[in-house]
């Protein structure tokens, strides 16, 4: 059994039996969306699926910063990271791990605020949802990789939490105004074609930030 | 002479002006034990971190097994054991489910098959399947010494391994540091104050003001080879 195996199916295994992040990320995924729809909406008037796909931006955006710092939390109990430092894992693939437990419980939210924004918005249950799967994972996978490597810097600091959002959502722009852009083509039935730039950018991203992560974690993990 | 598994050289550390160690120097060969003893906030910890490749030193170097602790590879990683005040264990995996973390972790042959051996070892048969985050503190030490040998480490590096342990405890620990220089493991060893242990020589230094030098002669237990561990204070 590979490093990264062994430390995802631990994370995994912790969160089954715990439910925590996944439950956190749903809750502020739902209180999310429905105060947007309150906010952009209140009296009830067109709710248009460009709006929808903004708010689901926002709700994995917020959601996602929770999973990301959730998964590196676990590693704090006990000193646990240091345990890691020490062991003969390869720093990359801790990275890798926790990027894919941050991407499954931000999937796992995601999932849940898709059908939440089709209810509140006032949208169909059809194809176009299909379109919008592989657009989300793109941004659900850019953005565990930005948050992993903020995560792990911003865990070492005092006020570490409040740093995080701070460095990742300016950080995460470019990203979310082309992950924007492509889910309210594919929501309003546009072809792929109108979508396509957007999704490339946010592929661009998504390659930058996992590279950027892969190679950095190890400096700023190792640190003490 | 027998190469050093542990060495410190010129080893400096300070937080912010305050320095906490100066110029410590430090070699232990396998098969040996180093007792460092120092007070509360003398450094003991510092320098087991220190060794360990956790923390950076202002000045000089820490090396295992003759490489920077700070950039040991992979497989160096594998010889080597930390007991530190800090568990390492998962407070939501149950007792067995940390150890085969660690097994798989470390890749160790037969390591989940070791598994029951060790729970019975350190007296937690009966708690394999509890949760860490209900375990009394003795109960967790024990844990983290099974944890800490499970990987059958040729360098031990322990701080204050007796604390929270009961007198069954304390001689568990005796018995396991035993049977690590038995096969040759290189250890070092942090307490308040001296100790011995039965059938166990220790090189003894002492933290003063950051300094590190040794204690007259050779703290030295009964050299009549024991089968159940103790120590003396």
């Amino acid at each position: 059994m590979t490093g990264f195996s062994v430390i995802l199916r631990k994370d995994l295994r912790l969160e089954l039996r715990s439910g925590e992040s996944t439950i956190a990320l749903v809750a502020l995924s739902l209180l999310i969306l429905v105060v947007l729809v309150f906010a952009l909406d209140p009296v009830g008037g067109v709710r248009d699926a460009a709006t929808a796909a903004g708010a689901l931006w926002v709700a994995m955006i917020f959601a996602g910063m929770i999973g990301s710092t959730r998964a590196l939390l676990a590693e704090r109990d006990n000193g646990c990271l240091r345990a890691l430092i020490a062991s003969p894992l390869d720093r990359g693939a801790l990275y890798l791990a926790k990027l894919a437990a941050a991407f499954i419980f931000m999937a796992i939210a995601e999932a849940a605020a898709i059908v939440l924004m089709v209810l509140f918005f006032n949208l169909d249950f059809d194809s176009r949802l299909l379109r919008l799967l592989p657009i989300i994972g793109l941004g659900a996978l850019g953005f565990s990789a930005l948050s992993t490597l903020l995560a792990a810097i911003s865990g070492r600091l005092r006020a570490g939490d409040l740093l995080l959002p701070l460095l990742a959502v300016p950080m995460f722009v470019p990203a979310l105004i082309a992950g924007v852009k492509a889910s309210g083509a594919a929501l309003t039935g546009a072809s792929f074609g109108a979508s396509a730039q957007w999704l490339k950018i946010l592929i661009a991203f998504d390659v930058i930030f996992l590279t950027s992560g892969y190679l950095l974690f190890e400096h700023v993990i190792g640190e003490d | 002479m027998e190469p050093a598994l542990i060495e410190a050289r010129g080893l400096d550390i300070a937080f912010g002006a305050i320095p906490i160690l100066r110029g410590v120097n430090l070699a232990v060969p396998a098969a040996s034990v180093a007792l460092i003893v120092g007070r509360n906030g003398a450094g003991k910890s510092t320098l087991v971190r220190l060794l360990a490749g956790l923390s950076a030193p202002t000045a000089g170097e820490a090396s295992l097994f003759g490489a920077p602790s700070r950039t040991l590879d992979s497989a160096a990683r594998r010889r080597l054991s930390i007991v530190t005040h800090q568990s390492f264990l998962y407070p939501n995996l149950t007792a067995r489910e940390n150890l085969e973390f660690y097994a798989d972790l470390y890749r160790v042959a037969d390591g989940r098959a070791e598994i029951p051996r060790w729970l019975e070892r350190v007296g937690l048969t009966s708690a394999a399947h509890a949760r860490v985050r209900t375990f009394s503190r003795g109960m967790e030490q024990r844990l983290t010494l099974a944890r800490a040998m499970l990987t059958r480490p040729e360098v031990l590096l322990m701080d204050e391994p007796f604390a929270a342990l009961d007198a069954d405890g304390v001689g568990l620990v005796a018995d396991l540091l035993c049977e690590a220089v038995a096969r040759r493991c290189a250890i070092v060893l942090t307490a308040h104050q001296p100790i011995t242990i039965d059938g166990l020589e220790f090189d003894l230094y002492e933290i003063v003001r950051g300094r590190l030098r040794p204690m007259h002669g050779r703290a030295i237990g009964a050299s009549a080879p024991r089968a159940i561990g103790g120590v003396g204070r």
